[in-house]
């Protein structure tokens, strides 16, 4: 089912200050895909997940599951949350304590008011689903990290829900254990027919997961596209910069080329995938470090974009070295293989290829 | 929305069965009342211990009667709330003089002069108040503890400093009837003003101990925690075994009179006019005496309490509030 | 939770506690300005005028603030004491705590306060002969009229109600919290002043201002033990002005009713200034809630010690001193003489009294269904007061507290007042609705301290679960409320099994309740019939919280 966010905003009033959680947030959130709200913490991705699960009442706006307003300041329109049929997963879990797993599950079943044995049967199907088969009569605080995060996923899945949103739900996992269930929510979802709203502010998480990625920045989206779409040819500064480290340079347009858009920036000119912008514009040069080549001073002549410049650190992570080099006065971060026999000090050779120099406004 | 309005519905509904059932009682109460009119009577008192007098009478005369009882701090609030609402239960009023006469003001006591009133004094009939007896005020001491020579034969004995740290007594600055009996004191007893302030000063010196009313004096003289106190004569009968005795001393006693009436607009006024009939008889006076150790004005009729009927017991002229709190003042400053 | 849901709920609230709370206010606020001694009169600040221009009351009031916030404090420090060492340490006979923190609220604070008098009084209190011969000492060493005395009884008295508050928020702490202070070096002390107890600060609060404002209002005490000492205090000057004299003004007791019920409202106000980020107290989550006990070691057989001493004074004494008074003749010292009189005299006409009976009856019914009545209106307070946290629920916490914090002998009469003016005047129902209205703060203060801790996404996922408020209620919160909702039900139960101040003003014949008939005893001194009759009452207030406690257990959560 298809999500439509029209002009909603929520301002909180604090302490004499506005705080513009939303602030006319315009959105569609396609039917059937996992669509991610990203953005630092503040930017109002949580507030604009609990308007639409219906825990937070916006000021002004619509909101549309399907062919349902669940939300219209306009038209009076407020569906209360236990009637708009969405599930959810807290950052939290919100496990209930003092039920057993078997009615943490069946809780939204038994709001259904479903005969028993199909609760009965539909919960362990659901628990089934999420590896817990056998789990249902353990006492919720007698859980892993994990396993609350899959009973979680679990209710929230039980009543087959067209929407389920997700509220940072990893967050409170060990990395190794993140990824892992990041690659089973993965697959869980891409099981299901559901459109899935998940809010992080993990970019990892978001570029792995999502279908859709939309970009938040305080209380507006400013970006929304697919990971790759957001990751390699971002619109925005703060996109490209928020998505993956990346090397930003404020440039001036010299030319506008049939392939290419040649700049100049802090290390010279660059020749930039083509990209048309209004007249008087700011622009900034995206560089991400690992499409920053090292090559061989052989090489030179064949390649475009070619700088020379100082080792200046180099900083072992495992699969490669963060580096820095320097040229003329910027430091610009590099990826450099792990069996490089560079040293820091040592002169060396870039190439960047122009595919990935992206222009973003300011 | 429709959740809380949901749920705003379940509470008015509920409020409202409640407030059915409310209003169901209160009318069943209301046929009752109707229906029995003249099986029962109600009745407002300030003196405690007086069940023996209702259960004799409801078997006499098979008209049930309750009892509801009212301190003197309650007593004129109560009754003029009750009275101006429309709503007053009592049949019957039992408190002190100044209490009746401030309601009799009021227009809350109806005219009625019970026949039986002829055997008592002429001072004790007052146009529908009657009284009956006085709230008689002594010396009671620990008869175990005092030696019979150190018994007070006078009031001005309380003075003596062997009963320093030995006297209790109730609250001079607030406790009416103490007040009052320490102003009746000057009236009836001492002949001069200055006698009588000698006997207040002397009385201080001996640091009494202040309770909050009479029923709290005799608990300490029982128990030995002090010797003597101002108090009351009839705790001698209702607290027996207990070794209290008054000290017979050669001045008069005091205390305010008990009086009772019937109320203007009495739901039950046939049953009234016959309860205090009866309370006014020799038979219910006889009952107070000896079960309650009141002292009554039925002629001849005494409490079991050794000497008394030898004893002249006068009541005490009724002080206005405004004497109240300027004499309650005064000893505040006295006894300090 | 969506704070617009929640508006009409409020609104609803604030209507029932206003007519609730505000009405019998409201009565005592005209009749404090109205001439005469009836409810209405003329307009007049006369009444104001001669009440605070005593020039007694610069000492009354320093009296005042001695004495209650002397109690309060020891209250809070000792139910302090106990709660921790109940829920957090090794201690043995842990179940003797929750005898401990009832029992006192069972017992008739007059009685409580004569038994103390009995054993503390200079002239021959037990305890003061006991240590006189000891210490060969000429004069008494202690003296229970004094402020020193009253703060000591008072604050054993409303011990109770600090610890029911603050032992539920002591046993569903996170504990993660003090661990984390003990992985960074903090050793047990430490962590119990930097951790544990700032962050049970809600709770800590709530209950000294519990014990504040019931201070404020306690007659009891300043009259039995204050009184004979000269040591006067607000309320009893509110009792000297009504009862000097024959006609008692109640206008005139309003009117310094009303400078104790500013000063509580205003700590209320200061209360929720001071809370007002609960969000940090959160610490309930759905990570579960497993106690972890601290060795006390060394320190365990002397701590023990001071618990069975503390248990001796506030159970066993009283109730020893109430048994022996039921069996005496009269008061007497105990002596040979006072054992070889003993006999169930009292006992007999106490169980032959059918007033007293029936005044039995219609106390256990208003205990019982008062308090269920009173801890469900409650509980929906607590949660809007909590939960929603907006102006309007200051509002509604403040109005809980309105007819709580009027001196009990006032606002007796203020219900009278009110209830006039409806067919419930003289019949069970005022009662009821008078004992809910005063003592909802019974049942408030320790669900929101407990509500305090209820993460919100336990709720909120319910509420995506399609559950309705009242399902989210009655699955989710108030499973998780068990301990809160045990304590306030016991609370308003004990309380109104022996409820004095309103009764003795609304009873009527039929409507008898306990409290009544042992200040009619007392008022004739009948110490050893209304002893017979406190144990009676005392008895079934431990039946009545050993049923909640029974049905607490079964409705709680299985841990493991």
């Amino acid at each position: 089912m298809e999500i439509h966010i029209t002009a909603l905003k929520k301002y909180y009033h604090s302490e004499g200050k506005v705080i513009k959680a939303l602030d006319g947030v315009d959105l569609s959130i396609p039917a059937n895909k996992i669509f991610t709200l990203l953005g630092p913490s503040g930017c109002g991705k949580t507030t604009l997940l609990r308007s639409i699960v219906g825990l937070e009442t916006p000021d002004e706006g619509e909101i549309r599951i399907g062919d349902t307003i669940v939300w219209s300041s306009e038209k009076q329109i407020d569906v209360p949350t236990e009637k708009r049929g969405l599930g959810m997963v807290f950052q939290t879990y919100a496990i209930w304590p003092h039920m057993n797993v078997f009615n943490n599950v069946a809780y939204p079943l038994q709001n259904m008011k479903l005969p028993k044995a199909e609760i009965v049967s539909r919960v362990e199907k659901t628990l089934q689903f999420v590896q817990l088969e056998g789990f249902g009569s353990r006492p919720a605080t007698r859980l892993s990290g994990g396993q609350q995060q899959r009973v979680a996923l679990a209710r929230a899945l039980v009543a087959e829900p067209k929407v389920i949103l997700f509220d940072e739900p990893l967050s409170n996992l060990d990395a190794k254990l993140r990824e892992e269930t990041r690659k089973e929510l993965r697959t869980f979802l891409s099981e299901l027919a559901i459109t899935a709203v998940y809010v992080t502010h993990d970019r990892i998480e978001a570029l792995a997961l999502s279908d859709q990625i939309g970009v938040m920045k305080s209380g507006h989206i400013i970006e929304i596209g697919e990971p790759k779409k957001i990751y390699f040819d971002s619109e925005h500064q703060f996109v490209a910069d928020f998505i993956g480290r990346s090397n930003l340079l404020p440039v001036t347009i010299e030319n506008q080329g049939e392939a290419y858009t040649e700049v100049t920036s802090s290390i010279g000119d660059v020749l930039c995938a083509r990209k048309e912008f209004p007249a008087d514009s700011e622009i900034t040069l995206c560089i991400r470090p690992e499409f920053v080549d090292l090559i061989k001073p052989g090489e030179k002549e064949t390649l475009q974009n070619v700088f020379t410049g100082i080792m200046k650190t180099m900083v072992f992570v495992g699969e490669v070295y963060e580096s820095e080099i320097q040229i003329g006065d910027q430091l610009i971060m590099v990826k450099v293989d792990p069996d490089s026999n560079v040293q820091e000090g040592d002169e060396v050779v870039v190439a960047i290829d122009p595919d990935h120099c992206l222009l973003v406004s300011r | 929305m429709k959740r809380t309005q949901r749920f705003g519905v379940c509470v008015l509904v509920l409020l409202f069965v409640v407030g059915t059932v409310f209003g169901a009682g209160s009318s069943e109460k209301a046929v009752v009342d109707s229906g029995a009119m003249e099986d029962k009577v109600t009745m407002y008192a300030s003196i405690t211990a007086i069940e023996p007098i209702i259960e004799a009478f409801s078997e006499k005369t098979g008209i049930v009667a309750e009892n509801t009882r009212l301190s003197t701090s309650r007593f004129v609030s109560t009754v003029l709330t009750e009275f101006g609402a429309g709503k007053l239960m009592a049949d019957v009023l039992q408190g002190p003089l100044p209490v009746m006469e401030i309601l009799k003001e009021q227009g809350v006591i109806s005219d009625y002069v019970s026949p039986a009133i002829e055997n008592y004094p002429d001072w004790a009939k007052r146009d529908g108040i009657h009284l009956f007896g006085i709230e008689y005020v002594a010396l009671i001491y620990n008869k175990d503890l005092v030696a019979p020579a150190d018994v007070p034969k006078r009031y001005e004995d309380l003075c003596d400093p062997k009963w320093n740290n030995q006297i209790v007594m109730a609250n001079p600055a607030s406790h009416a009837t103490t007040i009052s009996w320490l102003v009746g004191l000057k009236e009836n007893v001492f002949e001069t003003e200055q006698q009588w302030y000698d006997f207040l000063h002397g009385l201080a010196a001996n640091n009494p101990m202040f309770v909050a009313s009479f029923s709290p004096t005799p608990a300490p003289i029982e128990s030995g925690e002090k010797l003597i106190g101002i108090s009351m004569p009839k705790y001698i009968v209702t607290k027996a075994p207990a070794p209290l005795a008054w000290a017979q001393v050669e001045q008069p006693l005091m205390g305010s009179p008990r009086a009772i009436a019937i109320t203007a607009d009495a739901p039950h006024p046939n049953a009234a006019k016959a309860f205090v009939d009866y309370w006014l008889s020799s038979e219910a006076m006889s009952l107070l005496a000896e079960e309650v150790g009141e002292y009554v004005l039925t002629s001849g009729v005494y409490p079991p309490i050794d000497g008394i009927e030898n004893a002249e017991v006068i009541p005490i002229r009724e002080l206005s509030d405004d004497e109240l709190v300027k004499w309650g003042a005064e000893f505040e400053k006295i006894f300090e | 939770m969506a704070k617009v849901r929640h508006t009409n709920l409020t609104y609803l609230l604030i209507g029932i506690l206003a007519l609730l709370t505000l009405a019998p206010i409201v009565m005592l606020v005209i009749g404090s300005f109205s001439e005469g001694l009836r409810n209405v009169g003329k307009f007049t600040f006369e009444k104001y005028i001669s009440v605070y221009s005593d020039p007694g009351l610069v000492d009354i009031l320093g009296n005042t603030v001695m004495f209650v916030v002397g109690a309060a404090l020891f209250s809070t420090i000792l139910a302090l004491f106990l709660a921790y060492l109940n829920n957090r340490t090794n201690i043995p006979w842990k179940f003797s705590f929750k005898v401990l923190s009832v029992v006192p609220m069972m017992i008739p604070h007059v009685l409580f306060s004569v038994s103390w008098a009995l054993l503390l009084n200079p002239s021959n209190g037990i305890l003061n002969l006991w240590l006189q011969q000891l210490f060969n000492l000429s004069n008494a060493p202690l003296n229970i009229y004094s402020i020193p005395g009253m703060i000591l009884v008072e604050g054993l008295l409303d011990l109770p109600i600090a610890y029911l508050i603050i032992s539920p928020a002591m046993a569903s702490f996170d504990v993660s919290l003090e661990e984390s202070s003990k992985v960074f070096g903090g050793g047990n002390l430490k962590t119990l002043f930097k951790i544990t107890l700032p962050v049970l600060r809600p709770a800590i609060l709530a209950a000294f201002i519990l014990c504040v404002v019931r201070c404020l209002a306690s007659f009891a005490v300043p009259s039995v033990l204050g009184m004979p000492g000269r040591v006067y205090v607000l309320s009893t000057y509110i009792y000297r002005t009504v009862n000097t004299g024959f006609i008692a003004d109640y206008g005139k007791a309003a009117a310094i009713g009303m400078s104790i019920l500013v000063v509580s409202i205003s700590l209320i106000y200061v209360y929720r200034y001071m809370t007002r980020s609960s969000e940090k107290y959160v610490t309930v989550s759905s990570r579960g809630f497993k106690p972890v006990v601290i060795e006390l070691k060394k320190a365990k057989i002397p701590l023990f010690i001071v618990v069975v001493l503390i248990s001796f004074i506030l159970i066993v004494l009283p109730v020893l001193v109430l048994l022996y008074t039921s069996l005496v003749p009269y008061s007497m010292v105990p002596s040979a003489k006072a054992f070889s009189m003993m006999d169930l005299n009292h006992w007999k006409t106490v169980l032959a009294d059918p007033i007293s009976l029936l005044s039995l009856k219609n106390s256990l019914f208003l205990g019982v269904v008062g308090a269920t009545l009173g801890t469900l209106l409650s509980l929906f307070i607590a949660y809007v007061i909590v939960k929603v946290k907006t102006r309007t629920a200051g509002i509604l916490e403040a109005l809980s507290f309105l007819s709580f914090s009027f001196p009990g002998i006032v606002i007796g009469i203020g219900f009278m007042w009110f209830f006039i003016k409806t067919p419930l005047y003289a019949t069970i129902w005022a009662l009821l609705i008078g004992y809910v209205a005063t003592y909802l703060p019974y049942g408030i203060r320790p669900m929101t301290s407990a509500f305090v801790q209820i993460h919100s996404h336990l709720e909120e996922s319910s509420a995506v679960c399609g559950a309705s408020l009242l399902t989210t209620m009655r699955r989710i919160v108030i499973p998780l409320l068990v301990p809160g909702i045990v304590s306030g039900w016991v609370l308003m139960a004990t309380m109104f099994l022996r409820e004095l101040s309103l009764s003795v003003v609304l009873s009527r014949p039929g409507t008898e309740v306990l409290a009544v008939q042992i200040l009619r005893f007392s008022e004739d001194g009948l110490w050893g019939r209304l002893s017979a009759l406190g144990i009676i009452m005392i008895f079934f207030s431990t039946l009545l919280v050993i049923l909640a406690n029974i049905l607490g257990n079964r409705f709680k959560p299985a841990h493991d």
